[in-house]
């Protein structure tokens, strides 16, 4: 990204000077999409701004009780909420670097496959492109006590059948594994790209310089696969923190089987629909949105540092 | 270490899909002599690089052996050969320093960090580049990666360094002094050097010996020197030598050679059958303007200066010719003058097969 930046000032520098008169037609091409941009994204990012510091908020009538930060000391001594930031946090510390690993032993695996690449390409890809109810249905069904999938493998391991979806003890545990498996692909995919980039001359080098599979894997392809692993993780990080939607395909809309697995956004969504509290929904938005924050530029320092090319 | 290469062929299947094998080499044997710096010289396409990487064991051989100082190789793996290989764009790991990168063989091979730094340091100061080791290859110059792409082929003492177009991603002026380093980095190494390019200038200034190749074909494979002076077949002439060599075609008869398009017999030494179709190949500085005996007509087409002295381009008959002649040698274009040939730096040759008489 920082790449492209630079060239795009490097044209703005040799061309003609930017007056009024030549923004114009830049302005209106630009325009459906600013409208656009203003009135979804700007507007209610502005307002849930505003709505988090309004005080006994009432969503009828509009009226509140002034600015101050009473939401946010609310939800910071809510159970719920703190529960919610723990097991959201759990959550992403356990999906992401797993999910990493066995995407870059698949990428680099699909990037040696010789024939029918695209085949197992497309194989790979195509849970992203699959609904999340049909998905949440088979998984449903993966987990059942009785006829799924799970507790017939584990049973092969002489493993006692377990209550996937309605013990609380494995409520993580099985969202852990919906969650790794949703986020397989889009990582795969991303890594594969990344690995394709990297000019197979490397190789060649380290194999006339002695080095074994094992010495290039580490020495070369991590290291050049540094930039992508990044962006991966920390998107993936920035998408398990909200996670959801697991919650509505395998517990019905429920946050576990006995409401023991809040998620941030989770919380938002009951705070908002549930319990009507606009303020406290607005508030954690916000808790949530400094976190995703704090990644991006986490991720905006690291991948300049690890621009080996320009 | 001398390398000995025995009727080495090289056949890929050919990219449109009739299935037929195309030939890159074609059972090639020489063997290069220890310690000295050979080019593999021919025009794109002529099989030299496929010969580079087949010493360097990137790839298999179809037929024939390679024996580094009698030892049969032909089956062995890269980094079984102890070869140092430097690539066209040096391949220079983007992520290491100039230190971890001249370190890297040495860290595969297990030994020691303060053995490693402290050989790689020394490496690094006989390729001059021991100011630069912090760097990251994306800040060095072209001149200086390829500094370090040597060092790094050389840090493992390999038997053979193998170099791959060294030079031809280099500006031109960088282009001679690295040449130039080139020679000396394998005269104080003393490693026997195999490098590929298709610059003759640049085989014949650097080289101890040139194998030249066409159409994986071997041309000839003799001293540089040799090269120039003796070449064995027209495509060898008309390869080695800048600016090129002249070529008259015509028909021998024993009191000259009846050119094409020209009244006159140019008068030649070289003996040939009476009727045949030949070539006479004559070197620019082979020509000799003002001679009294054995002068053909000719007529100035355009001067050069090439400092201390002009390339003159002139006409006989309807063949296009280049000489040297003194700067204070007064001809000027269109001048008639009388031309005559040297012996030395003029060839023979059969206009249909290329042989040298």
């Amino acid at each position: 990204m920082a790449v492209r930046e630079k060239k795009v000032r490097k044209y703005k520098d040799s061309d003609e000077k930017i007056t009024a008169r030549s923004l114009i037609t830049p302005f209106v091409f630009s325009l459906p999409f600013m409208i656009g941009l203003l009135i979804f994204t700007v507007y209610p990012f502005i307002r849930a701004v505003l709505l988090s510091f309004m005080e006994d908020y009432r969503f009828l009538s509009g009226k509140f009780s002034g600015y101050g930060l009473g939401n946010y000391t609310a939800i910071f001594s809510d159970p719920n909420f703190i529960n919610a930031l723990k097991s959201t946090t759990k959550y992403v510390l356990i999906v992401v670097p797993t999910s990493l690993v066995i995407s870059i032993l698949v990428a680099v695996g699909l990037n040696n496959v010789k024939k029918l690449q695209g085949l197992f390409q497309t194989a790979y890809f195509l849970p992203m492109v699959t609904s999340a109810t049909a998905v949440g249905m088979i998984f449903r069904w993966l987990y059942d006590y009785d006829y799924g999938l799970f507790n017939y493998f584990i049973g092969f391991l002489g493993i006692d059948k377990i209550h996937w979806l309605a013990d609380v003890k494995y409520t993580m545990a099985s969202i852990c594994i919906y969650g790794i498996w949703s986020m397989l692909p889009f990582t795969i995919i991303l890594l594969l790209a990344g690995l394709q980039n990297i000019d197979p001359i490397y190789y060649t080098a380290a194999r006339a310089d002695g080095a074994k599979s094992k010495d290039i894997f580490f020495n070369i392809t991590i290291p050049l696969l540094a930039p992508t692993i990044i962006l991966t993780s920390i998107v993936n990080v920035m998408s398990a923190f909200k996670v959801y939607d697991s919650l509505f395909v395998l517990y019905g809309a429920k946050p576990g089987p006995a409401f023991n697995l809040y998620t941030v956004i989770y919380y938002l969504y009951d705070q908002f629909w549930n319990k009507n509290k606009l303020g406290y929904a607005a508030a954690s938005a916000m808790i949530l949105f400094v976190i995703i924050a704090l990644f991006t530029l986490l991720q905006n320092l690291i991948t300049r540092k690890t621009n080996y090319y320009n | 270490m001398k390398v000995t290469i025995k009727d080495l062929t090289k056949k890929f299947a050919s990219r449109d899909k009739t299935g037929e094998m195309v030939t890159a080499v074609d059972t090639l044997s020489a063997e290069f002599e220890s310690g000295k710096l050979i080019a593999l010289l021919g025009p794109s396409g002529c099989g030299k690089s496929t010969m580079l990487n087949m010493l360097s064991g990137i790839l298999p051989v179809t037929s024939g052996k390679i024996y580094f100082d009698d030892v049969d190789v032909t089956d062995l793996s890269p980094d079984k050969r102890e070869v140092g290989l430097v690539f066209q764009n040096y391949a220079l790991y983007p992520h290491m320093t100039v230190l971890e990168n001249i370190c890297f063989p040495l860290k595969i091979k297990k030994v020691p960090k303060a053995e490693r730094i402290e050989k790689a340091v020394e490496i690094a100061k006989m390729v001059h580049i021991e100011d630069y080791l912090k760097r990251l290859p994306k800040e060095l110059s072209g001149g200086q990666q390829q500094r370090v792409a040597i060092a790094r082929a050389l840090v493992k003492k390999p038997k053979l360094l193998l170099l791959d177009e060294p030079l031809s991603n280099l500006d031109a002026k960088l282009r001679v002094e690295m040449r130039e380093e080139i020679r000396r980095i394998q005269r104080e190494s003393g490693v026997t050097t195999v490098f590929v390019t298709h610059d003759q200038e640049e085989a014949t200034s650097i080289s101890d010996y040139i194998l030249l190749m066409k159409l994986g074909v071997m041309q000839q494979f003799s001293a540089t020197r040799e090269i120039y002076n003796n070449p064995g077949n027209l495509f060898v002439a008309d390869f080695i030598g800048n600016p090129t060599i002249n070529q008259i075609h015509g028909t021998y008869t024993a009191d000259g050679i009846k050119a094409d398009g020209c009244d006159e017999l140019i008068p030649c030494a070289i003996k040939a059958n009476e009727g045949d179709r030949v070539v006479f190949a004559v070197r620019p500085e082979a020509v000799i303007f003002e001679n009294e005996k054995n002068t053909v007509n000719a007529t100035v087409n355009d001067l050069y200066s090439s400092g201390k002295d002009w390339l003159v381009n002139f006409m006989i008959g309807d063949t296009d010719l280049r000489g040297y002649c003194d700067a204070d040698f007064n001809v000027s274009e269109g001048s008639k003058i009388k031309v005559g040939f040297k012996e030395k730096g003029a060839f023979l040759f059969n206009e249909a097969t290329g042989e040298r008489y």
